[in-house]
Protein backbone atom coordinates (compact mmCIF):
# COMPACT_ATOMS: atom_id res chain seq x y z
CA UNK A 1 0.00 0.00 0.00
CA UNK A 2 1.43 3.37 -0.47
CA UNK A 3 0.47 6.31 1.38
CA UNK A 4 1.46 10.06 0.09
CA UNK A 5 2.36 12.78 2.27
CA UNK A 6 1.41 16.38 0.92
CA UNK A 7 1.59 19.89 2.45
CA UNK A 8 -1.34 20.40 4.48
CA UNK A 9 -3.05 23.99 5.32
CA UNK A 10 -1.39 23.95 9.00
CA UNK A 11 -2.55 27.55 8.90
CA UNK A 12 -5.81 28.28 7.53
CA UNK A 13 -3.98 32.03 5.96
CA UNK A 14 -0.97 29.94 4.53
CA UNK A 15 -0.35 29.31 0.83
CA UNK A 16 2.95 27.66 1.02
CA UNK A 17 5.70 26.85 3.09
CA UNK A 18 9.80 26.46 3.12
CA UNK A 19 11.24 23.25 4.07
CA UNK A 20 13.44 24.13 6.51
CA UNK A 21 15.03 20.39 7.23
CA UNK A 22 14.49 16.63 5.79
CA UNK A 23 15.04 14.09 7.98
CA UNK A 24 14.16 10.98 6.17
CA UNK A 25 15.97 9.16 3.33
CA UNK A 26 14.89 7.40 0.35
CA UNK A 27 14.18 3.79 0.89
CA UNK A 28 14.53 4.14 4.62
CA UNK A 29 11.73 2.86 6.95
CA UNK A 30 10.46 5.01 9.66
CA UNK A 31 8.92 4.16 12.78
CA UNK A 32 5.96 5.90 14.70
CA UNK A 33 7.31 9.25 16.46
CA UNK A 34 9.94 9.56 13.69
CA UNK A 35 10.68 13.54 12.81
CA UNK A 36 9.75 13.93 8.57
CA UNK A 37 10.44 17.25 8.22
CA UNK A 38 10.55 21.14 9.78
CA UNK A 39 8.40 23.53 7.58
CA UNK A 40 8.59 27.38 7.95
CA UNK A 41 5.33 29.36 7.14
CA UNK A 42 5.77 32.68 5.97
CA UNK A 43 2.26 34.01 6.03
CA UNK A 44 3.90 37.31 3.99
CA UNK A 45 3.70 34.84 1.20
CA UNK A 46 0.07 35.75 0.35
CA UNK A 47 0.07 39.06 1.69
CA UNK A 48 3.70 41.08 1.00
CA UNK A 49 2.76 42.96 4.98
CA UNK A 50 1.04 40.07 6.77
CA UNK A 51 2.12 40.47 10.41
CA UNK A 52 4.39 38.02 11.51
CA UNK A 53 4.65 35.57 13.24
CA UNK A 54 6.94 33.20 10.85
CA UNK A 55 6.16 30.40 12.08
CA UNK A 56 7.90 26.32 12.01
CA UNK A 57 6.52 23.39 12.32
CA UNK A 58 7.79 19.59 12.26
CA UNK A 59 6.08 16.60 10.90
CA UNK A 60 6.00 13.48 12.77
CA UNK A 61 5.22 10.24 11.67
CA UNK A 62 2.17 8.48 13.68
CA UNK A 63 2.57 5.32 12.16
CA UNK A 64 5.60 3.40 10.61
CA UNK A 65 6.38 3.02 7.01
CA UNK A 66 9.03 2.96 4.42
CA UNK A 67 9.91 6.08 2.68
CA UNK A 68 9.59 5.59 -1.39
CA UNK A 69 10.11 8.83 -2.89
CA UNK A 70 11.19 12.29 -1.57
CA UNK A 71 10.09 15.21 -4.13
CA UNK A 72 11.16 18.00 -1.72
CA UNK A 73 14.90 19.42 -0.43
CA UNK A 74 15.73 21.97 2.49
CA UNK A 75 15.19 25.53 0.87
CA UNK A 76 12.19 23.92 -1.60
CA UNK A 77 9.20 26.31 -1.45
CA UNK A 78 6.07 24.40 -1.79
CA UNK A 79 2.33 25.13 -2.61
CA UNK A 80 -0.40 23.85 -0.52
CA UNK A 81 -1.81 20.45 -1.69
CA UNK A 82 2.13 19.84 -3.14
CA UNK A 83 3.39 16.66 -2.33
CA UNK A 84 6.04 16.32 0.20
CA UNK A 85 7.12 12.46 -0.54
CA UNK A 86 5.72 9.06 -0.90
CA UNK A 87 5.88 6.18 1.65
CA UNK A 88 4.92 2.56 1.28
CA UNK A 89 4.05 -0.18 3.93
CA UNK A 90 6.97 -2.40 3.14
CA UNK A 91 9.80 -2.05 1.75
CA UNK A 92 9.82 -2.63 -2.74
CA UNK A 93 6.84 -2.24 -4.37
CA UNK A 94 6.40 1.14 -7.21
CA UNK A 95 6.06 4.60 -5.54
CA UNK A 96 3.98 5.58 -8.88
CA UNK A 97 0.81 3.04 -6.96
CA UNK A 98 -1.99 4.82 -6.43
CA UNK A 99 -1.80 6.41 -3.00
CA UNK A 100 -4.49 4.41 -0.64
CA UNK A 101 -4.43 7.17 1.67
CA UNK A 102 -2.44 10.21 3.45
CA UNK A 103 0.45 9.26 5.95
CA UNK A 104 -0.81 9.47 9.18
CA UNK A 105 1.49 12.22 11.00
CA UNK A 106 1.15 14.77 13.77
CA UNK A 107 2.41 18.76 12.96
CA UNK A 108 3.56 21.20 16.26
CA UNK A 109 4.51 23.82 16.17
CA UNK A 110 8.48 24.54 16.92
CA UNK A 111 11.22 27.18 17.47
CA UNK A 112 13.75 28.11 15.24
CA UNK A 113 17.28 25.73 15.18
CA UNK A 114 20.69 25.94 13.81
CA UNK A 115 19.99 22.70 12.08
CA UNK A 116 17.32 24.50 9.54
CA UNK A 117 17.97 25.35 6.26
CA UNK A 118 17.53 29.24 7.19
CA UNK A 119 20.27 29.23 9.52
CA UNK A 120 23.03 28.51 7.13
CA UNK A 121 23.62 31.68 6.19
CA UNK A 122 23.36 33.64 9.43
CA UNK B 1 -45.87 55.40 20.49
CA UNK B 2 -42.74 58.10 19.31
CA UNK B 3 -41.81 61.21 19.23
CA UNK B 4 -38.48 62.93 17.88
CA UNK B 5 -35.65 64.76 19.48
CA UNK B 6 -33.64 67.15 18.78
CA UNK B 7 -29.55 65.74 18.85
CA UNK B 8 -27.73 68.86 19.72
CA UNK B 9 -23.79 68.97 19.29
CA UNK B 10 -23.73 70.33 23.23
CA UNK B 11 -21.08 72.50 24.90
CA UNK B 12 -16.97 72.03 23.60
CA UNK B 13 -14.39 74.36 24.78
CA UNK B 14 -10.80 74.85 24.16
CA UNK B 15 -9.94 78.14 26.26
CA UNK B 16 -9.89 81.01 24.49
CA UNK B 17 -9.70 79.29 20.98
CA UNK B 18 -12.23 78.86 18.41
CA UNK B 19 -13.10 75.28 17.55
CA UNK B 20 -14.16 75.28 14.06
CA UNK B 21 -15.27 72.10 12.73
CA UNK B 22 -16.04 70.13 9.43
CA UNK B 23 -19.17 68.80 8.00
CA UNK B 24 -20.93 65.43 9.80
CA UNK B 25 -19.59 62.28 8.16
CA UNK B 26 -22.17 60.37 8.46
CA UNK B 27 -21.35 56.31 9.27
CA UNK B 28 -24.51 54.84 8.87
CA UNK B 29 -28.29 55.47 6.73
CA UNK B 30 -31.03 57.71 7.62
CA UNK B 31 -33.53 55.86 9.13
CA UNK B 32 -30.76 53.75 11.07
CA UNK B 33 -31.93 52.54 14.34
CA UNK B 34 -29.01 52.99 17.43
CA UNK B 35 -28.31 51.81 20.56
CA UNK B 36 -27.03 54.36 23.20
CA UNK B 37 -24.14 55.87 22.81
CA UNK B 38 -23.73 53.91 19.24
CA UNK B 39 -20.94 56.81 17.05
CA UNK B 40 -23.22 57.24 14.13
CA UNK B 41 -20.68 60.15 12.48
CA UNK B 42 -17.62 61.86 13.27
CA UNK B 43 -16.78 65.31 12.10
CA UNK B 44 -13.22 67.32 11.73
CA UNK B 45 -12.02 69.60 14.24
CA UNK B 46 -9.74 72.37 14.38
CA UNK B 47 -8.47 74.79 17.09
CA UNK B 48 -7.75 78.41 16.23
CA UNK B 49 -6.59 80.89 18.01
CA UNK B 50 -9.03 83.70 18.56
CA UNK B 51 -7.80 87.41 16.98
CA UNK B 52 -6.47 88.83 20.32
CA UNK B 53 -3.55 85.30 20.80
CA UNK B 54 -2.47 85.54 17.43
CA UNK B 55 1.00 84.45 18.42
CA UNK B 56 -0.18 81.81 21.63
CA UNK B 57 1.07 78.25 21.35
CA UNK B 58 -2.00 75.93 19.69
CA UNK B 59 -2.90 73.31 22.55
CA UNK B 60 -2.72 69.80 20.86
CA UNK B 61 -0.42 71.92 18.37
CA UNK B 62 1.36 68.09 18.00
CA UNK B 63 -1.36 66.24 16.92
CA UNK B 64 -2.50 67.17 13.67
CA UNK B 65 -5.31 65.17 13.42
CA UNK B 66 -8.29 65.91 16.20
CA UNK B 67 -11.75 64.39 15.23
CA UNK B 68 -15.52 64.40 17.29
CA UNK B 69 -17.04 61.34 17.06
CA UNK B 70 -20.97 61.97 18.11
CA UNK B 71 -23.08 59.61 19.57
CA UNK B 72 -27.09 59.54 20.49
CA UNK B 73 -27.37 59.24 24.69
CA UNK B 74 -30.52 57.16 23.79
CA UNK B 75 -31.78 54.13 21.65
CA UNK B 76 -34.09 55.24 18.41
CA UNK B 77 -34.36 55.77 14.68
CA UNK B 78 -31.86 58.63 13.24
CA UNK B 79 -33.45 60.59 10.94
CA UNK B 80 -30.62 62.67 9.13
CA UNK B 81 -31.37 65.32 6.67
CA UNK B 82 -29.30 64.89 4.17
CA UNK B 83 -27.80 67.48 1.38
CA UNK B 84 -26.63 69.99 3.85
CA UNK B 85 -23.22 69.53 3.25
CA UNK B 86 -21.08 70.32 0.29
CA UNK B 87 -18.96 67.15 0.56
CA UNK B 88 -15.62 67.16 -1.11
CA UNK B 89 -12.93 69.13 0.82
CA UNK B 90 -15.21 71.20 1.83
CA UNK B 91 -17.00 68.73 3.63
CA UNK B 92 -13.80 67.66 5.82
CA UNK B 93 -12.18 71.33 6.33
CA UNK B 94 -13.23 73.14 9.59
CA UNK B 95 -15.55 76.04 8.09
CA UNK B 96 -18.23 75.97 10.82
CA UNK B 97 -17.90 77.34 13.90
CA UNK B 98 -18.98 75.11 17.04
CA UNK B 99 -22.25 76.11 18.26
CA UNK B 100 -23.78 73.98 21.24
CA UNK B 101 -27.12 74.20 19.78
CA UNK B 102 -26.40 73.08 16.10
CA UNK B 103 -29.05 70.12 15.20
CA UNK B 104 -27.15 67.64 13.64
CA UNK B 105 -29.95 64.83 13.75
CA UNK B 106 -33.19 63.65 15.12
CA UNK B 107 -34.00 60.97 16.48
CA UNK B 108 -37.30 58.46 16.71
CA UNK B 109 -37.72 57.68 20.42
CA UNK B 110 -40.17 55.90 22.48
CA UNK B 111 -42.78 58.21 24.70
CA UNK B 112 -41.02 56.89 27.72
CA UNK B 113 -37.69 59.33 26.65
CA UNK B 114 -38.79 62.50 28.35
CA UNK B 115 -37.72 65.87 26.96
CA UNK B 116 -37.45 67.64 22.94
CA UNK B 117 -33.86 68.04 22.81
CA UNK B 118 -30.68 65.75 23.92
CA UNK B 119 -27.39 67.23 23.97
CA UNK B 120 -25.29 64.31 21.90
CA UNK B 121 -21.83 62.69 23.27
CA UNK B 122 -19.02 63.79 22.00
CA UNK B 123 -15.88 61.15 21.45
CA UNK B 124 -12.60 63.03 20.87
CA UNK B 125 -10.02 61.49 18.60
CA UNK B 126 -6.61 62.66 18.37
CA UNK B 127 -3.49 61.40 15.98
CA UNK B 128 0.12 62.44 16.02
CA UNK B 129 1.03 61.72 13.10
CA UNK B 130 4.52 60.14 12.31
CA UNK B 131 5.24 63.24 9.69
CA UNK B 132 3.53 65.92 8.57
CA UNK B 133 3.16 64.51 5.22
CA UNK B 134 1.44 61.53 6.41
CA UNK B 135 -1.82 63.41 5.95
CA UNK B 136 -4.64 61.54 4.62
CA UNK B 137 -8.15 63.58 4.71
CA UNK B 138 -11.11 60.75 4.52
CA UNK B 139 -12.37 58.77 7.41
CA UNK B 140 -11.69 57.90 10.65
CA UNK B 141 -8.08 58.94 12.28
CA UNK B 142 -6.32 58.23 8.98
CA UNK B 143 -3.02 58.35 8.25
CA UNK B 144 0.34 57.44 9.50
CA UNK B 145 -0.01 58.07 13.73
CA UNK B 146 3.49 57.55 16.12
CA UNK B 147 0.58 58.08 19.09
CA UNK B 148 -3.13 58.00 18.50
CA UNK B 149 -5.54 58.50 21.27
CA UNK B 150 -9.75 58.69 22.59
CA UNK B 151 -11.66 59.73 24.95
CA UNK B 152 -15.28 60.27 26.07
CA UNK B 153 -16.12 64.14 26.23
CA UNK B 154 -18.05 64.51 29.34
CA UNK B 155 -15.91 66.19 31.52
CA UNK B 156 -12.87 64.63 30.20
CA UNK B 157 -11.33 61.99 31.55
CA UNK B 158 -9.78 60.81 35.04
CA UNK B 159 -7.49 57.72 33.69
CA UNK B 160 -5.30 56.39 30.81
CA UNK B 161 -4.64 53.43 30.04
CA UNK B 162 -1.06 53.48 27.50
CA UNK B 163 -1.38 50.25 25.39
CA UNK B 164 2.45 49.15 24.16
CA UNK B 165 1.92 45.74 22.93
CA UNK B 166 2.03 44.34 19.45
CA UNK B 167 -1.04 43.16 17.32
CA UNK B 168 -2.35 41.31 20.49
CA UNK B 169 -2.65 44.57 22.55
CA UNK B 170 -3.65 46.82 19.71
CA UNK B 171 -6.80 45.29 18.65
CA UNK B 172 -8.22 45.18 22.42
CA UNK B 173 -7.58 48.80 22.63
CA UNK B 174 -7.76 50.58 19.15
CA UNK B 175 -10.11 47.66 17.55
CA UNK B 176 -10.03 46.44 14.00
CA UNK B 177 -12.89 48.16 12.04
CA UNK B 178 -12.27 51.57 13.25
CA UNK B 179 -10.01 53.32 15.63
CA UNK B 180 -11.30 53.16 19.09
CA UNK B 181 -14.60 52.93 18.16
CA UNK B 182 -15.42 49.23 19.10
CA UNK B 183 -13.02 50.15 22.86
CA UNK B 184 -15.80 53.29 23.51
CA UNK B 185 -18.96 51.61 22.44
CA UNK B 186 -18.42 49.32 25.41
CA UNK B 187 -16.83 51.93 27.90
CA UNK B 188 -19.38 53.90 29.17
CA UNK B 189 -16.68 55.60 31.92
CA UNK B 190 -14.12 58.65 31.71
CA UNK B 191 -11.69 56.55 30.16
CA UNK B 192 -8.57 57.70 27.52
CA UNK B 193 -6.90 55.44 25.68
CA UNK B 194 -3.57 55.98 24.06
CA UNK B 195 -2.19 53.41 21.49
CA UNK B 196 1.35 53.83 20.17
CA UNK B 197 2.16 51.44 17.37
CA UNK B 198 4.93 49.36 16.85
CA UNK B 199 6.62 51.14 14.15
CA UNK B 200 9.13 50.32 13.70
CA UNK B 201 9.84 48.97 17.71
CA UNK B 202 8.90 45.79 19.07
CA UNK B 203 8.04 47.31 22.41
CA UNK B 204 10.06 44.79 24.84
CA UNK B 205 11.08 45.42 28.03
CA UNK B 206 14.44 45.86 27.74
CA UNK B 207 13.75 48.72 24.96
CA UNK B 208 11.20 50.32 27.05
CA UNK B 209 13.49 50.53 29.95
CA UNK B 210 16.16 52.47 27.87
CA UNK B 211 13.88 54.32 26.01
CA UNK B 212 12.59 55.50 29.84
CA UNK B 213 15.52 55.96 31.13
CA UNK B 214 17.73 57.59 27.72
CA UNK B 215 19.23 61.00 28.66
CA UNK B 216 19.15 63.61 25.72
CA UNK B 217 22.66 62.92 25.55
CA UNK B 218 22.21 59.48 24.78
CA UNK B 219 19.42 60.47 22.33
CA UNK B 220 22.04 62.68 20.31
CA UNK B 221 24.61 59.92 20.33
CA UNK B 222 22.18 57.45 18.46
CA UNK B 223 21.07 59.74 16.17
CA UNK B 224 24.43 60.69 15.26
CA UNK B 225 25.57 57.25 15.07
CA UNK B 226 22.67 56.41 12.64
CA UNK B 227 23.36 59.45 10.68
CA UNK B 228 26.84 58.41 10.07
CA UNK B 229 26.03 54.93 9.21
CA UNK B 230 23.52 56.60 6.45
CA UNK B 231 26.12 59.12 5.42
CA UNK B 232 28.96 57.27 5.13
CA UNK B 233 27.36 54.08 3.90
CA UNK B 234 29.85 52.78 0.95
CA UNK B 235 28.69 49.05 0.19
CA UNK B 236 24.82 50.16 0.23
CA UNK B 237 23.47 52.81 -1.47
CA UNK B 238 21.77 55.10 1.17
CA UNK B 239 17.68 55.13 -0.58
CA UNK B 240 14.89 57.10 0.72
CA UNK B 241 13.23 53.61 2.39
CA UNK B 242 16.56 54.22 4.64
CA UNK B 243 16.21 57.55 5.35
CA UNK B 244 12.34 56.89 6.31
CA UNK B 245 12.61 54.62 8.44
CA UNK B 246 15.70 55.96 10.24
CA UNK B 247 13.16 58.98 10.69
CA UNK B 248 10.38 56.17 12.18
CA UNK B 249 13.00 54.47 14.42
CA UNK B 250 14.55 58.23 15.70
CA UNK B 251 11.03 58.56 16.82
CA UNK B 252 10.35 56.60 18.15
CA UNK B 253 13.86 55.95 20.51
CA UNK B 254 13.97 59.58 21.35
CA UNK B 255 10.85 59.78 23.83
CA UNK B 256 8.95 57.51 26.35
CA UNK B 257 5.09 57.64 25.50
CA UNK B 258 4.93 56.18 29.34
CA UNK B 259 6.17 60.60 30.87
CA UNK B 260 4.23 61.62 28.19
CA UNK B 261 1.12 64.06 28.99
CA UNK B 262 -1.76 64.74 27.44
CA UNK B 263 -4.20 67.92 26.21
CA UNK B 264 -7.81 67.12 26.39
CA UNK B 265 -10.63 68.95 24.99
CA UNK B 266 -13.81 68.91 27.28
CA UNK B 267 -16.70 70.71 27.38
CA UNK B 268 -15.90 72.64 30.18
CA UNK B 269 -12.69 73.94 28.24
CA UNK B 270 -9.22 72.18 28.16
CA UNK B 271 -7.73 69.89 30.30
CA UNK B 272 -3.71 68.31 30.73
CA UNK B 273 -3.93 64.40 31.54
CA UNK B 274 -1.36 61.90 32.42
CA UNK B 275 1.11 60.29 32.64
CA UNK B 276 -0.95 57.21 31.99
CA UNK B 277 -1.78 55.47 35.04
CA UNK B 278 -1.93 51.72 33.47
CA UNK B 279 0.14 50.58 30.88
CA UNK B 280 -0.96 47.73 28.28
CA UNK B 281 2.37 45.69 27.52
CA UNK B 282 2.44 42.15 25.46
CA UNK B 283 4.40 39.25 26.38
CA UNK B 284 3.97 38.07 22.99
CA UNK B 285 7.15 41.39 22.09
CA UNK B 286 9.57 39.32 24.70
CA UNK B 287 11.34 37.17 22.23
CA UNK B 288 14.36 35.32 22.80
CA UNK B 289 16.63 36.80 21.14
CA UNK B 290 17.12 41.02 20.92
CA UNK B 291 19.43 43.37 19.21
CA UNK B 292 21.67 45.41 21.36
CA UNK B 293 23.99 48.16 19.85
CA UNK B 294 28.03 47.29 19.94
CA UNK B 295 28.87 50.85 20.90
CA UNK B 296 26.46 52.39 22.67
CA UNK B 297 24.54 49.56 24.47
CA UNK B 298 20.92 50.04 23.40
CA UNK B 299 18.38 47.57 23.46
CA UNK B 300 16.48 47.03 19.92
CA UNK B 301 13.78 44.87 18.70
CA UNK B 302 11.81 44.86 15.31
CA UNK B 303 9.61 42.37 13.61
CA UNK B 304 10.86 41.04 10.50
CA UNK B 305 7.99 42.37 8.29
CA UNK B 306 9.15 46.24 9.32
CA UNK B 307 12.96 45.60 9.11
CA UNK B 308 11.98 44.33 5.59
CA UNK B 309 10.32 47.78 4.77
CA UNK B 310 14.00 49.08 5.55
CA UNK B 311 16.51 50.00 2.71
CA UNK B 312 19.21 48.27 2.87
CA UNK B 313 21.47 50.93 4.09
CA UNK B 314 19.52 49.95 7.64
CA UNK B 315 19.51 46.69 6.95
CA UNK B 316 23.62 46.67 6.88
CA UNK B 317 23.35 49.13 9.79
CA UNK B 318 21.38 46.71 11.35
CA UNK B 319 23.70 43.51 10.87
CA UNK B 320 27.53 45.51 11.49
CA UNK B 321 26.66 48.06 14.14
CA UNK B 322 24.22 45.12 16.73
CA UNK B 323 25.03 42.11 17.98
CA UNK B 324 22.08 39.41 19.01
CA UNK B 325 21.54 38.65 22.56
CA UNK B 326 19.88 35.89 23.48
CA UNK B 327 17.37 36.11 26.61
CA UNK B 328 16.70 33.10 29.36
CA UNK B 329 13.07 33.02 30.72
CA UNK B 330 14.74 34.67 34.17
CA UNK B 331 16.93 37.11 31.69
CA UNK B 332 13.17 38.05 30.68
CA UNK B 333 11.37 38.22 34.00
CA UNK B 334 14.37 40.45 35.32
CA UNK B 335 13.86 42.88 32.48
CA UNK B 336 10.10 43.11 33.50
CA UNK B 337 10.91 43.40 37.17
CA UNK B 338 13.33 46.59 35.89
CA UNK B 339 11.16 47.88 33.72
CA UNK B 340 8.44 47.51 36.36
CA UNK B 341 10.41 49.01 39.20
CA UNK B 342 11.11 52.01 37.07
CA UNK B 343 7.55 52.46 35.82
CA UNK B 344 6.23 52.57 39.40
CA UNK B 345 9.14 54.89 40.39
CA UNK B 346 8.87 57.74 37.25
CA UNK B 347 4.89 57.75 37.47
CA UNK B 348 3.49 55.37 39.36
CA UNK B 349 1.47 53.50 36.55
CA UNK B 350 0.22 49.89 37.10
CA UNK B 351 1.25 47.45 34.32
CA UNK B 352 -0.90 44.94 32.86
CA UNK B 353 0.42 42.05 30.67
CA UNK B 354 -1.61 40.08 27.89
CA UNK B 355 0.02 36.36 28.24
CA UNK B 356 0.79 33.66 25.78
CA UNK B 357 -1.81 31.24 24.03
CA UNK B 358 -0.19 28.04 24.98
CA UNK B 359 -2.27 25.52 23.29
CA UNK B 360 -2.74 25.49 19.21
CA UNK B 361 -5.88 24.01 17.87
CA UNK B 362 -3.56 22.20 14.57
CA UNK B 363 -1.68 20.20 17.16
CA UNK B 364 -2.21 16.61 17.48
CA UNK B 365 1.03 15.40 19.65
CA UNK B 366 1.13 11.94 20.76
CA UNK B 367 4.28 11.68 21.70
CA UNK B 368 7.09 14.36 22.95
CA UNK B 369 10.29 11.77 21.80
CA UNK B 370 10.82 13.63 18.29
CA UNK B 371 10.88 16.77 20.36
CA UNK B 372 14.40 18.06 21.11
CA UNK B 373 15.01 18.65 25.31
CA UNK B 374 14.77 20.76 26.57
CA UNK B 375 11.40 21.26 25.01
CA UNK B 376 10.42 24.76 25.65
CA UNK B 377 13.65 25.19 23.29
CA UNK B 378 12.04 23.14 20.90
CA UNK B 379 8.41 23.22 21.05
CA UNK B 380 6.43 26.75 21.03
CA UNK B 381 3.17 25.64 23.12
CA UNK B 382 6.01 24.46 25.74
CA UNK B 383 7.85 27.57 25.50
CA UNK B 384 4.66 29.58 26.05
CA UNK B 385 3.31 27.72 29.18
CA UNK B 386 7.13 28.47 30.43
CA UNK B 387 6.86 32.25 29.63
CA UNK B 388 2.97 32.39 31.12
CA UNK B 389 4.48 30.86 34.46
CA UNK B 390 7.14 33.04 34.89
CA UNK B 391 4.34 35.69 34.23
CA UNK B 392 2.26 34.45 37.33
CA UNK B 393 5.43 34.49 39.38
CA UNK B 394 6.36 37.97 38.29
CA UNK B 395 2.81 38.87 39.12
CA UNK B 396 3.08 37.84 42.69
CA UNK B 397 6.12 39.43 43.39
CA UNK B 398 5.40 42.56 41.36
CA UNK B 399 2.05 45.21 40.80
CA UNK B 400 2.44 43.78 37.51
CA UNK B 401 -1.68 42.14 36.42
CA UNK B 402 -2.18 39.25 33.88
CA UNK B 403 -4.70 39.60 31.40
CA UNK B 404 -4.87 35.82 30.83
CA UNK B 405 -5.44 35.47 26.87
CA UNK B 406 -4.92 31.71 27.67
CA UNK B 407 -7.73 31.23 29.61
CA UNK B 408 -10.66 33.17 27.62
CA UNK B 409 -8.72 31.84 24.09
CA UNK B 410 -8.89 28.24 25.59
CA UNK B 411 -12.71 28.54 26.55
CA UNK B 412 -13.84 30.45 23.07
CA UNK B 413 -11.60 28.42 21.04
CA UNK B 414 -7.72 29.16 19.84
CA UNK B 415 -7.66 27.58 16.58
CA UNK B 416 -10.78 29.52 15.81
CA UNK B 417 -10.54 32.52 17.23
CA UNK B 418 -6.52 32.56 18.40
CA UNK B 419 -5.11 30.66 15.00
CA UNK B 420 -1.16 31.98 14.83
CA UNK B 421 -1.09 32.95 18.76
CA UNK B 422 -1.47 36.58 17.55
CA UNK B 423 -3.86 37.77 16.20
CA UNK B 424 -7.53 37.96 17.77
CA UNK B 425 -11.06 37.43 16.22
CA UNK B 426 -13.40 40.73 16.67
CA UNK B 427 -14.97 38.08 19.66
CA UNK B 428 -11.72 37.52 21.80
CA UNK B 429 -11.04 40.85 21.33
CA UNK B 430 -13.80 41.94 23.07
CA UNK B 431 -13.80 39.84 25.21
CA UNK B 432 -10.10 40.59 26.61
CA UNK B 433 -11.44 44.38 26.24
CA UNK B 434 -13.52 43.52 28.52
CA UNK B 435 -10.94 41.94 31.08
CA UNK B 436 -8.15 44.39 30.48
CA UNK B 437 -11.44 47.50 31.85
CA UNK B 438 -12.48 45.15 34.30
CA UNK B 439 -8.67 44.57 35.42
CA UNK B 440 -8.32 48.54 35.60
CA UNK B 441 -11.08 49.52 37.02
CA UNK B 442 -10.29 51.31 40.59
CA UNK B 443 -11.72 48.28 42.28
CA UNK B 444 -10.02 45.55 41.19
CA UNK B 445 -6.95 43.72 42.77
CA UNK B 446 -3.71 44.73 43.14
CA UNK B 447 -2.09 41.85 41.27
CA UNK B 448 -2.68 38.60 39.99
CA UNK B 449 -4.65 37.90 36.51
CA UNK B 450 -8.05 38.74 35.39
CA UNK B 451 -10.06 36.49 32.60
Amino acid sequence: MTFELRLTKINPNMTAGMVECCYVQPNSPIKMGDKLFDLRVDLSAGFSQYCPPISYFRVVAREAAVLKELSVKPGDTVNVGDLLAVFGDKAGGEAADQPARPLRVTTAGIAHHSGMWSARDQ
Amino acid sequence: MTHEIALKLGSLKAGDFLVRRSAIHWLCEDGHSCASGEVVGFCTVTLEPSPNQRNAGLPMAGEQDFQVAIAPRTAGRLRIETGKSPGGYLGIHGLHLWNPDHVVARLEVSDDIQGREQNVRLLMLAGRRMSGLADVDAGILPGWHNRSRAWWGEEGPDRTLLCLGICDAAGIVRGNQTPFIEAFQSTPEAAHLVYVPDHPVVPCAPVLLDQLLRTPNQNRAIAADLAAALGNNDRNATTSDDWLFAGALLSWLERSPIRDTYEVVTPAGLRRVGPADAVLLSLSSETNTILRHKRLGYSLQMLRHRQASAGPAIRSWLGSAFEPVKRSIDDIRRDYRRLIEAIGEQTGAKVFILNRMSTSGYEDIVSYAPFDAPMSDTLENIAAKEMNLMLHDLAQESEAMIIDVDAVAAEIGGAEHLPDGIHHSATLQALLRSAMFTAWAPQSRKSGSVR
